[in-house]
């Protein structure tokens, strides 16, 4: 792919422009509400919060952890991002407790607290939706395991295996298990939006995949605005007053 | 490489763009097959090479297909990828703007309505999704105009600044100001004051005692929880001394 000039590299995420100040300096958000935050590209939580099943934001979160509070802290094992092995879709194999020896797939994963919520094991029972006049429904609610209680397992041997990340000769990142040697494959990852890419159909305003692709950048030592006037045959005649900048 | 490739042949469709409308600003039009009621296509000949849209729909353009109302939920494509947009030129990213700001502002009409009718919004995705290409959009535009800028002057920032004090004795950027009137003319500007009495020097010694009081608070802070962490975590002290 041989461009006419050399490519940009991509710069780093701009921090705001509107205030151009020092730009070291650490934001203060404390005052900032939880749902606020949500609208916030990133996720900015206080400093003490305690990580539940629940994702921070929803209502039920915004409950057990209103503004203010503060909890005795819990101390969870630090593992690197890159590191991080098990992930929701997968089998694993419950080492143990009540459900030991059993295997089942991963529903939930809350790094925060290396968690992970299997489906149907390690459950005990509560009611839910209760009224003044219906007792409510028994159901079972899996409570969450931590990651040295559980243990990938191998996808043909169907045993409980040490895994490592490792490189294939491709320079493909994978899960190798440690006593054969094989791959463990990563589950399917449905996208945010349901949407499956193999099975789409383009809607009326979606644009097609080629005209997405297509370059019809020409790099010009024009900024954006003088490219947009010159193509829409604008052309400003006034001059601007002389203004001073201090 | 490869898989970046295969990423892109795997059919990933995009949303926003009505095909009529858009695209390579060539001087050939294309007819905009989904609106009947339309105006008699411009002749080819014409200076411009930058077309305005040509559907009439009006008020309509608030509302979303008719077909559409109704339903639970719309499909619709994935955000346009800041990738994507870097490949495309100026005019294609202008008119990419409109159409995906008719299309917010349709979805925001539809919110408004669903809350009036304390119904749900079908698909408030496509809000996002809006909003999320609109925000590439801009980081693209702002791209090149830095990159345009470093080439020509050697600054990054649009505006101008410095390092100023403040009456209080602390440091911070101040960025320059566009005024009508020279800084000798200005008296809300000479009201201000860039500088610190001699008294202020104290204040400043406390302040810096209050910083690197918090800072070594912090440290302390992060030692004692590293002790509870190898306490609880052997493993990690043994990691640690070996490293």
């Amino acid at each position: 792919m041989h461009r006419a000039t050399p490519p940009t590299p991509p710069l780093p995420p701009l921090p705001s422009t509107d205030r151009l100040e020092a730009p070291e300096r650490p934001s203060r958000r404390g005052a900032m509400r939880l749902s606020a935050l949500l609208c916030a590209g990133r996720l900015r939580l206080p400093a003490g919060y305690r990580h539940g099943t629940w994702r921070p934001g929803t209502a039920a979160a915004q409950l057990r952890n209103p503004p203010g509070l503060r909890r005795r802290k819990i101390f969870v094992e630090p593992i690197a991002r890159e590191d991080w092995k098990v992930f929701r879709g997968d089998t694993v194999q419950v080492l143990t407790g009540k459900d030991a020896g059993k295997q089942a797939m991963v529903t939930q994963v809350v790094r925060a607290r290396n968690w992970v919520v299997v489906e149907g094991l390690n459950t005990h029972y509560r009611y839910v939706n209760r009224t003044t006049k219906y007792a409510g429904t028994y159901i079972a609610s899996e409570a969450p395991l931590l990651l040295n209680q559980i243990s990938l397992v191998d996808p043909e041997d169907r045993k409980p295996t040490e895994v490592e990340w490792r490189y294939t000769e491709e320079g493909e990142r994978v899960r190798v298990s440690l006593r054969s040697g094989r791959i463990i494959p990563l589950p399917l990852r449905q996208r945010w939006d349901g949407i499956v890419p193999e099975q789409w159909i383009d809607g009326p305003k979606d644009t097609t995949v080629e005209d997405a692709l297509d370059k019809t950048y020409l790099p010009s030592l024009k900024t954006f605005e003088e490219e947009i006037m010159d193509a829409m045959g604008i052309v400003e005649t006034r001059r601007a007053k002389k203004s001073y900048w201090y | 490489m490869a898989a970046l490739c295969r990423r892109f042949t795997a059919a990933l469709r995009l949303s926003g763009a009505r095909p009529g409308s858009t695209l390579a600003g060539l001087p050939g039009l294309r007819l905009n097959l989904f609106h009947k009621n339309l105006a008699k296509a411009e002749p080819l000949h014409q200076l411009k090479f930058l077309h305005t849209t040509l559907s009439r729909k009006g008020l309509e353009e608030f509302f979303d297909d008719p077909r559409n109302w109704g339903e639970k939920t719309v499909k619709s494509g994935d955000a346009w990828n800041i990738k994507q947009l870097r490949g495309k030129s100026s005019e294609d990213l202008h008119k990419l703007w409109y159409v995906l700001l008719k299309e917010k502002n349709m979805l925001l009409t539809l919110e408004q309505e669903s809350k009036r009718q304390l119904k749900p919004m079908p698909s408030p995705e496509r809000l996002e999704k809006v909003e999320k290409s609109m925000k590439n959009i801009d980081l693209v535009v702002k791209e090149r105009e830095i990159a345009l800028r470093l080439l020509q002057t050697g600054h990054e920032k649009p505006v101008p600044g410095e390092w100023r004090h403040d009456f209080l004795g602390r440091t911070y950027w101040y960025s320059y100001k566009e005024w009508p009137i020279p800084w000798y003319l200005n008296k809300k500007y000479k009201r201000r004051k860039f500088y610190y009495l001699p008294h202020v020097d104290r204040f400043i010694r406390l302040r810096l005692e209050k910083s690197l009081r918090i800072k070594a608070r912090r440290q302390n802070l992060e030692r004692t929880r590293q002790k509870v962490l190898e306490r609880k975590f052997p493993h990690l002290a043994v990691k640690s001394q070996s490293q």
